[in-house]
């Protein structure tokens, strides 16, 4: 089973496969061992225009529907999961922009997108995590300018990207309503990239500290007006989840085709592990877990098409992909045993890979808070 | 009915597949005319005309750098002798060089083509050519349309022929006009490297992927030498750079059939399968003992390349001074 | 330079085809069909040079309907026009029949496209069935100069410069256009399609030539070769595996077993 897509997306799809079995699946261990952003790799993804995926038509973009898109970006993470969340990043930092900023700013990230850069969403802070409201980094207005100052934190594709969307309080008195969201672009004068982080697992994406001192931007680097923050980090994490959850469904397929191909050669008491009964319950729980968690994803994309609201939808789908991510790469590597355990054998890499995707994008507690609120109502 | 069988040199020598080719033409019923054309190929045509019932040296070839004809020459030469011949058909082994033509001549001969030949029978009065396709886990039966044909043949598929036949080798000279010689060769650029003789190799060890490194490589070429014999890869270790093209065993490469075959750290890929699988007695070393090439293997060594070949290579020492 | 790159539709050749039991014939279901790999490293190399130097990619392929599949992927990789033959008979071709399909095609194409081609490119071998025979057919029927296993094309002041890849090194030729050239593995890789040229493709409108277009009335009588059915290759028994926790184990279990087996 997989997402109901066009023809044209199936054909496309065939292409980023290809693409993916050939230049990505292999070349990521070397890259998961090392940390090392693989530049090669990015520079043959932007070349095949996979990047252009989250840009609309009007501004050039090649127009493909959100299930489309979204069985592409499955494929991606297949192959590795930290590739496929660089580019999952891009709608993130992209998402602000598109709920607040003018045609002007969104032309500009689109074409920095189209060209095959990246962008970064800077909202986490080190006092600031779940508690989005409780940041520390602040706007003060000068002017016709505006001066920023804090540190972010834990912020994918830090070191790489070309533009920053970066949520900072312009009322520290008002809370969540004093938090306004801002687009810098790389080389802004204070902008700079912290430490980086040494991750357990997506290693192919990159993750850092962005150090903002004196950052002096124009006011029309606000995205909305003041105020805004709050609301369009909400809404972009509302987005942003289904797309995260793509890419946790991705990871767990993998981790089903792994062990699936494991217990068809592997020989044990004298026949393939596949024909056990307790091999078959396990792969088919898992099965049915990515299954549900993808389709989950795709309610929401369609709710997205029709207009209707998907916060829960969205929510539900983050949480439900991201446990099953983190239940199929464990259960892989219960499967394939001692040889699961082993560097040499490729399912160790995706249980470490896993477990991002119950944090990030706001943890799976997190979401059970939304989909747990909306259940029960006003009491 | 007479066939007109190519026969190439190496090292000065008939090779063993051209010779081979005298075994295939018997099959189907034909005498072989042995052609030989090769800058100084009258030591080798004397050693061709006591297998073949004819031997025919070409005077006055065109020839490349190397002192071979060249395709062009060949070609026009080929298909010309065996209309003054009353030939029925020419066979060459499967040599890429070989390859190249043969479609060529079959062109002008108005025959049927038919390239890397492993068997061939004769059912009803016809000929039934066996090839290998798709990579060689499928071989397809085929016929000639008209009777006339052109094969190449692949070595180690027919025996080495009977000495027996005492032919006197006859000089020819074939007229080939300028017109057929349109692809001017400029120049020879020699890979580095010593000329590699896989297909005549009683024994060749090859090594794969699992060797690692061209480091781990050494290890491969060690043992080669302890065994007298040649160093064969598969396709990852050439794509690697551990060791020239020259050296490859497979589909893409060369079809081998020594006595002894080891396959280091090699997984055994249908493409590399395909191009050693008639050897004699083979070994294989690898570390995932669910690895295709233990399928084939007569001795399958699961473990680390790394840890036995060295353990290996002073058996085989050990071995010999015995 | 303007080049007719032909190209084959093959199985996807990293699937391992086997004989279907039932009906004596390869069993291609679980092979995508794709482009053959001698052939896109032929569009390849001309797309290269072309981008170099300038000049058009032609692509043609002869087959069936279903051929369109992969003259479209030719067109998201950088060919400027494809054309299909495609009619009764020609699903079911042996070298000689393509290569007769081809020749009478080239000038066609040449009359639509309003072009001469210089340069006919094919990949030195199918992947499916192995012959290496098309490009030099064709070269005989046209009439044209050939360099075969080349891995880079020149352009020099009277037609081009070939390299051939060769058992020992290299061959270096020159030879006048038109001519024919079939191409083996440069050290390079065929791009990938991007999104936008994959969706430009798609729309593409592919020609077909019928063999009426073509002038062919006989296509049977062009066979050369006939098949005459299938077989599986005979498999080897595997002997022994040693599996010892020990390499020095393993190694003395191993070299007892040759030297039994006389294989040393």
């Amino acid at each position: 089973m997989a997402y109901i897509i066009s023809d044209e997306g199936k054909d496309l799809l065939k292409d980023v496969h290809d693409f993916c079995e050939n230049e990505v699946k292999e070349q990521s261990k070397e890259f998961d061992l090392s940390g090392e952003w693989p530049q090669n790799i990015y520079d043959m993804a932007a070349e095949m225009q996979l990047g252009t995926l989250d840009v609309p038509e009007e501004f050039g973009g090649p127009g493909l529907s959100r299930i489309d898109h979204a069985a592409i970006l499955e494929e991606m993470a297949k192959a590795d999961a930290g590739f496929a969340t660089s580019f999952m990043t891009n709608g993130l930092s992209l998402h602000p922009i598109e709920f607040g900023g003018t045609k002007e700013q969104l032309k500009s990230v689109y074409d920095v997108i189209l060209k095959g850069g990246f962008g970064a969403f800077c909202l986490t802070e080190p006092n600031a995590g779940c508690d989005v409201s409780n940041g520390s980094t602040t706007a003060v207005k000068d002017g016709d300018d505006y001066i920023i100052n804090g540190t972010k934190c834990f912020i994918t594709n830090g070191p790489v990207a070309d533009f920053f969307t970066v949520f900072a309080k312009t009322d520290k008195s008002a809370g969540a309503k004093g938090m306004s969201a801002f687009l810098i672009f790389k080389g802004t004068p204070g902008l700079s990239i912290g430490s980086h982080e040494n991750k357990m697992g997506i290693r192919l994406s990159q993750t850092s500290d962005v150090i903002l001192e004196d950052v002096r931007v124009p006011a029309s680097a606000m995205l909305g007006k003041e105020g805004d923050g709050f609301k369009i980090a909400m809404k972009t994490l509302d987005i942003a989840r289904t797309w995260c959850g793509i890419v946790a469904v991705g990871l767990a397929q993998r981790a089903i085709d792994e062990a699936a191909s494991y217990v068809r050669t592997r020989v044990q008491f004298g026949k393939p592990l596949g024909r056990n009964e307790v091999i078959q319950f396990k792969l088919a729980d898992m099965q049915m877990a990515t299954e549900a968690a993808r389709q989950l994803c795709a309610y929401s994309l369609t709710l997205m098409d029709r207009g209707e609201d998907y916060t829960v939808a969205s929510a539900t789908a983050k949480c439900k992909a991201g446990d099953a991510a983190m239940y199929c790469t464990t259960e892989a590597v219960q499967i394939l045993g001692g040889y699961g355990f082993s560097r040499d054998y490729p399912v160790e890499k995706l249980m470490r890979d896993a477990k991002i995707f119950q944090l990030f994008e706001g943890t799976n507690e997190i979401q059970r808070l939304v989909v747990g609120r909306s259940v029960v109502g006003k009491c | 009915m007479k066939y007109l069988v190519y026969v190439e040199l190496k090292n000065g020598r008939p090779s063993g597949a051209a010779l081979e080719l005298v075994s295939a033409a018997k099959k189907a019923g034909a005498d072989a005319a042995a052609v030989l054309a090769e800058n100084g190929c009258e030591d080798a045509a004397a050693e061709a005309a006591k297998f073949a019932s004819e031997v025919i040296i070409l005077d006055g070839a065109a020839l490349d750098p190397n002192g071979r004809p060249t395709e062009d020459y060949l070609t026009a030469a080929l298909a010309k002798l065996a209309s003054d011949e009353g030939a029925d058909g020419v066979l060459l082994s499967a040599a890429p060089f070989n390859r190249n033509i043969a479609p060529r001549i079959a062109s002008r001969m108005g025959a049927g083509c038919i390239t890397d030949v492993i068997g061939l029978s004769a059912e009803d009065g016809s000929l039934i050519f066996t090839r290998p396709s798709y990579g060689g886990t499928v071989l397809e039966k085929q016929s000639v349309i008209g009777g006339k044909v052109v094969a190449t043949v692949r070595s180690g598929s027919f025996d080495a022929p009977e000495e027996g036949a005492a032919a006197q080798p006859v000089h020819k000279t074939i007229a080939v006009d300028d017109a057929d010689l349109r692809a001017k060769i400029t120049e020879f650029i020699a890979e580095a490297g010593e000329v590699v003789n896989l297909e005549d190799a009683d024994v060749i060890v090859s090594g794969g992927r699992g060797m690692g490194s061209e480091e781990g490589f050494k290890l491969v070429e060690e043992l080669a030498n302890e065994l007298g014999g040649v160093v064969g890869a598969s396709r990852p270790a050439i794509e690697n750079g551990w060791i020239g093209r020259t050296h490859q065993v497979g589909q893409s490469g060369k079809i081998v059939t020594p006595k002894l075959y080891i396959a280091c750290g090699i997984s055994g890929a249908m493409q590399h399968v395909s191009g050693m699988m008639d050897s004699g007695y083979i070994v294989a070393i690898n570390k995932d003992e669910d690895a295709p090439i233990f399928q084939i293997a007569d001795v399958g060594i699961v473990g680390d390349v790394h840890k036995i070949l060295p353990l290996m290579i002073d058996a085989v020492k050990a071995h010999k001074a015995q | 330079m303007e080049f007719l790159v032909c190209v084959k539709q093959v199985p996807d050749d990293s699937v391992e085809i086997h004989l279907n039991p039932e009906t004596g014939t390869p069993d291609l279901s679980q092979a995508d069909p794709e482009a053959g790999a001698f052939d896109t490293y032929a569009e390849e190399l001309a797309v290269r040079f072309i981008e170099e130097n300038g000049g058009s990619v032609t692509v043609v392929s002869a087959g069936t309907d279903d051929n369109k599949t992969c003259l479209k992927n030719s067109l998201a990789v950088g060919a400027g026009a494809a054309y299909l033959i495609a009619d009764e008979g020609t699903d079911c071709l042996d070298s000689a029949q393509v290569a007769d399909l081809l020749a009478a095609a080239a000038p066609k194409i040449e009359e639509q496209e309003g072009k001469k081609f210089d340069v006919i490119l094919c990949g030195k071998e199918s992947t499916d069935a192995i012959g290496g025979q098309v490009g030099a057919l064709l070269a005989e029927k046209m009439n044209l100069p050939l360099v075969e296993n080349a891995v880079e094309i020149k352009s020099t002041d009277s037609g081009i410069s070939v390299k051939q890849e060769t058992d020992t090194g290299f061959m270096m030729y020159e030879v006048s256009t038109p001519a024919v050239v079939t191409i083996s593995k440069p050290d390079y890789d065929p791009r990938y399609p991007t999104i936008r040229s994959k969706m430009a493709a798609r729309k593409a409108k592919i020609p077909t030539l019928t063999l009426s277009d073509l002038g062919i009335s006989d296509l049977a009588s062009e066979a050369a070769v006939s098949s005459l059915g299938f077989a599986e290759p005979k498999t080897r028994q595997a002997g022994i595996k040693i599996n010892e926790s020990e390499p020095e184990e393993a190694v003395k279990k191993a070299m007892d077993q040759m030297i039994a087996d006389k294989a040393l």
